[in-house]
């Protein structure tokens, strides 16, 4: 053979290789499993969702994929649009976590499986608070709880309402520090609790679209002298963390006996050591502090629509959702009636009487700009 | 004549007409580049300030931005932080550098050597790890406070969280540079001419003053506009390490642009953050025209 013509030859299989992927069909019987979530959930499903899926039913395989984030999911499911038109097959079944509006007219094209009407046996087992759409299915959440450390506070002392933590917090002075709500959620939605005991403890009050400029001052400027209140007794008489993980370490070294924290965070760091066993969880049970769910996408014209659907029965079970509990950290998707008795008992002070949630949109910007301007710099450090 | 001489036919520097364009090309890809990626944006940033829709969308001059950033004491609390936090940093940069450099400068041997990779060596330690490492040393119930409690001598008071967080930071962060540009000013002190005063009864003072700090002056301006540019727009160290208000204008900007969802806002504070630059920049300018007319 020339030398010529083998190079030529030689490029064209590799270019062939390339194409083939493409080109090929998803294999029947294997989902395609796409997430744009963090490392720890691609571990969780790998090592422990899929095997059990597998074993409970022979003959389908699971075929995780990180799709990069959530912009890479709304990539897939744009291509699932397409396929759609020419009656291709999108090479997608599952969306681990994805907003169904998205892309807009995703569920007009009829490309995702209305979860309610798809009859999965374990739908009325979720959790009615966190449903937000049919067309997706509420799996695992987190939540923003309070950390505490029992070495210095007893469990039967702790605060369990806002009020309570209020008169904790100044009879404490220095042991409780949380983080600028702009740098993180646990800070964030702390500050959105304040916002919801000063506009009577109602979630239902602030919406997407219900931001006004008078509005807006009148419910945050009653939030801010709450928070300012409290802000001489916080930690260096009013120093608050640059993050989830700087209040998490102002906590293990014995700094502060209080913090807010995420759920799943907070599990996991209690697990690897980095928070010691006498760590104790508490939610507040007037009105917890927000959180929010990650929902699952089945996409209608994928070949394994029907396995898919089976997985995201599965992952309902009673025994994924306490995995979830336990190996992931997050909150179960079903109602905590659903969970094991003795991980319900295990769990029992975080477990909310509700799972509010706080809007974006303006009101993201009205309140990172109002609390840097009214309660960070309200008093003086330096006395 | 020598043979070294005769062979070299093209000077140094050569004036040639025929070789000009070559020179020119060279030097157009970094201005080019300036050009594109610093000039043009500054250009359009101030533009989009000082020229953008009003109210009922019309395209106007608009100085309202500006007019707000200065009337309003949350934001000038955050510029006199700035500053202040850089006059700090550049006192204490010199305090720190200048001994260093003279030691390094007139010291040989095996220490000497170890004292230089040790100044050198915050260079190679990324600013994030820096943050932490200075939490868990310097921070509440830190190492220093370990140590402290051990010989039963109180707590510090952390400057975590405080003003004083970022300027140790950035101070630490900012010796390798400033002992760098000293060092090689240093570099043009004589020895003889150090000789000859301490032959005529100069003291160590004496010879710093007279002869060390008049060469030397020129660099010091070099490090200090240097590190005071780096510091001045700095952002890791006073986001993780300074209070959550006043707050550095590097943050500030950053938290202005995403968090509160205020472009114009933001590039207004860039344009004013960019403007005190252009002043301690003039004084680079200046020296380093200064020691070319040498």
């Amino acid at each position: 053979m020339k030398r010529r013509t083998f190079v030529m030859s030689a490029a064209g299989a590799a270019a062939g290789m390339m194409i083939a992927p493409r080109m090929s069909f998803a294999a029947k019987g294997t989902i395609d499993w796409y997430t744009g979530s963090d490392t720890n959930v691609l571990d969780f499903w790998a090592n422990t969702v899929k095997p059990a899926f597998e074993a409970a039913n022979a003959g389908i395989k699971l075929n995780l994929v990180d799709a990069g984030d959530n912009a890479g999911i709304i990539a897939i499911a744009e291509r699932a649009i397409a396929a759609k038109q020419t009656g291709t097959d999108p090479q997608a079944d599952y969306f681990e976590h994805s907003d169904p509006l998205l892309p807009a007219g995703a569920i007009e094209a009829g490309i995702y499986v209305n979860m309610a009407k798809a009859g999965l046996s374990n739908y009325a087992r979720v959790n009615p608070l966190a449903i937000q759409s049919d067309y997706s299915l509420p799996y695992r959440g987190s939540q923003v709880l309070l950390a505490y450390d029992k070495t210095k506070l007893k469990p039967a002392d702790v605060p369990k309402n806002w009020a309570d933590l209020v008169a904790w917090i100044k009879a404490n002075p220095g042991q409780f520090v949380y983080n600028r709500p702009d740098k993180g959620g646990s800070g964030g939605n702390f500050v959105r609790r304040a916002i919801h005991e000063a506009n009577g403890r109602d979630p239902n009050a602030f919406t997407v679209s219900n931001y006004t400029q008078e509005f807006g001052d009148e419910a945050l400027g009653k939030a801010w002298k709450l928070l300012a209140d409290i802000a001489p007794s916080l930690y260096d008489k009013g120093a608050y963390s640059s993050g989830n993980t700087q209040s998490v370490q102002l906590l293990s070294q014995g700094v502060v006996t209080m913090i807010p924290v995420w759920s799943d965070q907070v599990l996991q760091a209690i697990d690897q050591g980095v928070l010691p066993a006498e760590t104790g969880l508490v939610q507040l049970q007037d009105l917890a502090l927000c959180g929010n769910f990650s929902r699952a996408v089945v996409l209608d014209n994928g070949a394994n629509r029907d396995a898919a659907l089976k997985l995201a029965d599965f992952i309902l079970s009673e025994e994924m959702q306490g995995a979830i509990l336990t190996e992931l950290g997050g909150f179960p998707g079903v109602s905590w009636g659903h969970i094991s008795p003795e991980l319900r008992e295990k769990f029992a002070d975080i477990i909310p009487q509700s799972i509010p949630t706080f809007p974006g949109g303006k009101w993201e910007a009205a309140i990172n700009d109002g609390w840097y301007r009214n309660v960070a710099p309200s008093i003086d450090r330096k006395s | 004549m020598s043979e070294a001489t005769k062979q070299a036919v093209r000077p140094l520097v050569d004036t040639a007409e025929s070789r000009r364009p070559i020179g020119l090309l060279f030097v157009a890809i970094p201005v080019f580049l300036v050009i594109w990626l610093v000039i043009w944006p500054a250009i359009n940033a101030i533009s989009r300030t000082v020229w953008r829709k009003d109210k009922s969308g019309e395209m106007g001059f608009d100085l309202s931005s500006y007019a707000f950033f200065f009337s309003d004491s949350y934001s000038l609390d955050n510029l006199s932080i700035t500053l202040w936090t850089t006059l700090v940093c550049a006192i204490l940069l010199l305090m720190i550098c200048l001994p260093i450099a003279l030691y390094l400068r007139f010291s040989r041997g095996r220490l000497a050597a170890y004292v230089q990779a040790l100044a050198i060596f915050p260079m190679f330690v990324p600013s994030i790890i820096l943050a932490f490492a200075f939490i868990r040393v310097l921070g509440p119930n830190g190492m220093v406070d370990i140590l402290f409690n051990a010989v039963d001598l109180p707590k510090i008071r952390t400057p975590y969280l405080t003003p004083w967080g970022p300027v140790i930071g950035l101070v630490w962060d900012n010796i390798p540079l400033t002992v760098l540009i000293l060092l090689a000013g240093l570099g043009s002190v004589a020895n003889q001419s150090i000789e000859a005063a301490r032959d005529v009864g100069a003291n160590a003072v004496q010879v710093f003053w007279h002869i060390i700090l008049p060469r030397i002056s020129n660099s010091i301006l070099v490090a200090l506009s240097f590190s005071v540019l780096g510091i001045f727009s700095s952002f890791t160290l006073p986001y993780l390490l300074g209070p959550a208000s006043p707050e550095m204008l590097g943050p500030f900007m950053q938290r202005t642009l995403r968090e509160v969802q205020d472009p114009v806002g933001a590039m207004t504070q860039a344009v004013i953050a960019f403007g005190f630059c252009i002043v301690f920049g003039l004084f680079y300018v200046r020296s380093v025209a200064r020691s070319r007319e040498k």
